[in-house]
């Protein structure tokens, strides 16, 4: 009997080591190799994925997109997925716009790629198909194709770095990345698991530029116009408000590359303004000095300068009007190579205005040590210096801001993707560069320049004044100055009292070379479609003080203006024809300018209301293009 | 005899661990559906986002001057002169 008792005890034994020995086993993959093998089988059915933020978009000043991002998708499929070859053949032709005949060839191989890429409204029909895998990416979409894209750049990409705005506000567009873990199966589907978010990708900031979508349209077609019909290698314009220092358009276009913030000119003429600031300050010129302008040739110490319209004394007005190279190196010759330069810098040649915009470049000034002998008469008609359209822009902008120049800038606000307001441009002065005075002074000189027989002429508008300084000057080329060869700028203030804002017009080697036949024209045109659009930064009120008036009789006995302009309404007048003054009377102001505007005369309203009385009387005949004055009373105020 | 306690005590626990197996395959089940719902959805906005980026694209074409000149020129509408703009302004309203 002892022996089956032994075999039992034996079995038992055995059990019990079989027991313990399994048990420590479970021990050792679950307590001690428990977190290896853990991972391992997370590995087989899951894996981590990195879920993209979304970037920012980027907006006018008016909150109308320029830049926005959408998820596109490229469409790879395997045809021995598919459910009906033929079937699926058709849908997938239909769908992403590919000949049936293509998708058929392709879907041949074992695995066929179609890169599109395809937005998600493509796509939906695909999505759910046996076969079709769709790979997802985030791309930048511009809703206005072409507006202000140089300007704005790109993201980077593989093998391309990022330029532009997206390049200089990318820490605030790109928002944070999330992970998470996702289950995957035996085929290799991902399946998300909410249990398994790591981090909520956060997206990106939205930028608000400074840039006005009307204006920046209007100034990118006038450019391109203007390219074509002077046969103009390239050009840039910017508009600028010189008060808060914001750049409102900006736009480049020709051969180069380059654009208003990085390609340099020889300013020219438009550089005289800095020379005469300087005179003015230091007062080394009165307002009765003139100087001997020589006919239009001054041999200078062997140099002989020229001038396009030759003349005899002129004052520093006359200077002005005429462009005269010959008056300003004279009266230039009163200023030390020093006080000069200082000007120059205080304007902000030389140096970059810090705009936020990648690689700007701060053109070029010499310092006095490095002056040659005529180095002073080329820097006060604008040789031997270089600029950028920008930095011309804000150096006029300084005395269209009574002396003061404001800080250029593109960004008017950023929002974080909750919308709320993390910074706000506020205006930020660089430095106070002339007086108001001395502002007042050349604002006066530059108002001339469009007067008739002025060099800017072309750029006058009727019933709103314009100043502006015109810009002709010979394009350097490896081997010196090109003959024939010019580049035309014209510098404007609009309008000339308490402007609005500052535009520069360049265009290089236009046929027609001279800024009065090529840039200035193009600046009355801008201006022109400025003022007939509903345009957020041009304040009309501010404009109605600034309007042009030819009765100056009943304007003063009403109070409404102060300062008349003889120039522009004349020259607006056709005295090849008459009309008959129409009763308006009784028809709101509106209507009034309506009925008078199709006879062809222009429309001074006083007042608001209904109109009371008309001026020439009614029945009366007056020149086609004079003014009429419609005075209105708020008795019968318009609905 | 078996501890009619110890039955009880065994009973309650497996009714215990079942409660908690059901409750973790409830909520497994559940975030599979909110993930599938969520991937829905997501799936839904992003066709949502393709449509306004397209009706965007759409709307600033129509009124872009390079398609609206030429329409109005069409209608014999042309563009102002500054002298045949006539800026209103109106008085400011009056305190009461």
């Amino acid at each position: 009997m002892a022996r089956p008792f032994l075999r039992l005890q034996l079995v038992q034994v055995v059990f019990i080591v079989g027991f313990l020995g399994l048990l420590g086993r479970a021990a050792q993959v679950q307590l001690f190799q428990g977190a290896k093998h853990a991972a391992a089988a997370a590995a087989e059915r899951t894996e981590r994925v990195e879920l993209p933020a979304r970037r920012g978009s980027i907006f006018d000043r008016k909150g109308a997109a320029l830049a926005l991002t959408q998820e596109v998708f490229h469409v790879g499929v395997a045809p021995n997925e598919l459910d009906s070859l033929a079937a699926d053949s058709r849908i997938l032709s239909q769908e992403l716009g590919v000949p049936l005949r293509t998708v058929q060839q392709r879907l041949q191989a074992r695995w066929a790629y179609f890169a599109g890429p395809y937005n998600s409204l493509v796509v939906q029909p695909l999505r759910g198909m046996r076969g079709v895998h769709l790979d997802g990416e985030q791309v930048r979409f511009h809703p206005h194709s072409d507006l202000a894209r140089s300007l704005l750049g790109h993201p980077a990409a593989e093998g391309r770095p990022a330029s532009g705005i997206e390049r200089v506000m990318d820490t605030l567009l790109a928002g944070v990345p999330g992970t998470a873990v996702v289950l995957r199966d035996r085929r290799g589907n991902l399946y998300q698991s909410p249990a398994r978010l790591n981090a909520f990708p956060v997206p990106g900031h939205d930028v608000y530029l400074t840039l006005d979508g009307d204006l920046q349209e209007i100034i990118e077609q006038a450019l391109t116009d203007a390219l074509e019909q002077y046969e103009a290698e390239g050009g840039d314009m910017v508009v600028l408000d010189p008060v808060s220092g914001e750049i409102l358009a900006i736009a480049s276009g020709g051969e180069g590359g380059s654009n208003a913030l990085t390609g340099v000119f020889e300013p020219g003429s438009t550089a005289k303004l800095f020379a005469a600031a300087a005179l003015l300050t230091h007062r080394l010129v009165g307002s009765t000095d003139s100087v001997w302008t020589e006919e239009g040739e001054y041999d200078l110490d062997g140099r002989i300068i020229h001038d396009d319209h030759p003349e005899g004394w002129l004052d520093l007005s006359g200077v002005f009007q005429h462009s005269s190279n010959i008056g300003m190196v004279k009266l230039a010759l009163r200023l030390s190579a020093d006080l000069q330069y200082e000007m120059l810098r205080d304007f902000g040649l030389g140096t970059p205005t810090g705009v936020e915009y990648p690689s700007e470049s701060s053109g070029t000034l010499k310092p006095p040590s490095q002056w040659s002998g005529t180095t002073a008469a080329s820097v006060a008609m604008g040789y031997e210096v270089a600029v950028t359209a920008l930095q011309l822009a804000q150096a006029y902008a300084a005395i269209a801001n009574d002396g003061v120049m404001m800080q250029p800038t593109l960004i008017r606000e950023v929002r974080s993707p909750e919308g709320v307001v993390v910074r706000r441009h506020t205006p930020q002065p660089v430095r106070r560069v002339v007086s108001p005075a001395v502002a007042s002074e050349l604002r006066s000189l530059l108002r001339g320049v469009v007067y008739p027989g002025g060099t800017g002429e072309t750029a006058a508008l009727t019933s709103y004044e314009v100043a502006g300084k015109t810009g002709t000057v010979r394009r350097a080329g490896p081997g010196g100055y090109i003959r024939g060869s010019y580049t035309a700028s014209f510098v404007s203030m609009f309008p000339a009292d308490d402007p609005q804002l500052v535009m520069v017009v360049k265009l290089d080697d236009p046929q027609g070379n001279y800024a009065r036949l090529s840039a200035a024209p193009v600046t009355r045109r801008v201006l022109e479609q400025v003022l007939a659009t509903q345009l957020g930064p041009l304040d009309r009120a501010r404009l109605t003080t600034s309007q042009v008036t030819a009765e100056p009789q009943v304007v003063a006995e009403h109070g409404t203006a102060t300062w008349l302009s003889p120039f522009p309404v004349v020259q607006a007048v056709d005295s090849g024809g008459l009309e008959v003054v129409p009763d308006v009377t009784g028809l709101t102001l509106r209507g009034a300018a309506r009925e008078l505007h199709k006879l062809g005369f222009r429309v001074q309203a006083i007042g608001w209301g209904v109109v009371d009385s008309v001026a020439p009387a009614p029945g009366d005949s007056a020149a086609i293009g004079s003014v009429v004055t419609v005075t209105a009373s708020e008795r019968n105020p318009p609905r | 005899m078996a501890n009619p306690r110890g039955r009880l005590w065994v009973t309650v626990w497996l009714v215990f661990v079942l409660a908690v197996l059901a409750w973790v395959v409830a909520r497994q089940t559940s975030a599979h559906l909110t993930a599938r719902r969520l991937e829905e959805l997501r799936t839904e906005w992003s066709v949502y986002e393709a449509q306004r980026s397209a009706l965007i694209a759409r709307i600033r074409e129509a009124e872009s001057r390079a398609v609206l000149m030429p329409q109005a020129e069409s209608l014999g509408l042309r563009e102002p002169a500054d002298s045949e703009i006539v800026i209103l302004q109106a008085p400011a309203p009056r305190r009461r």
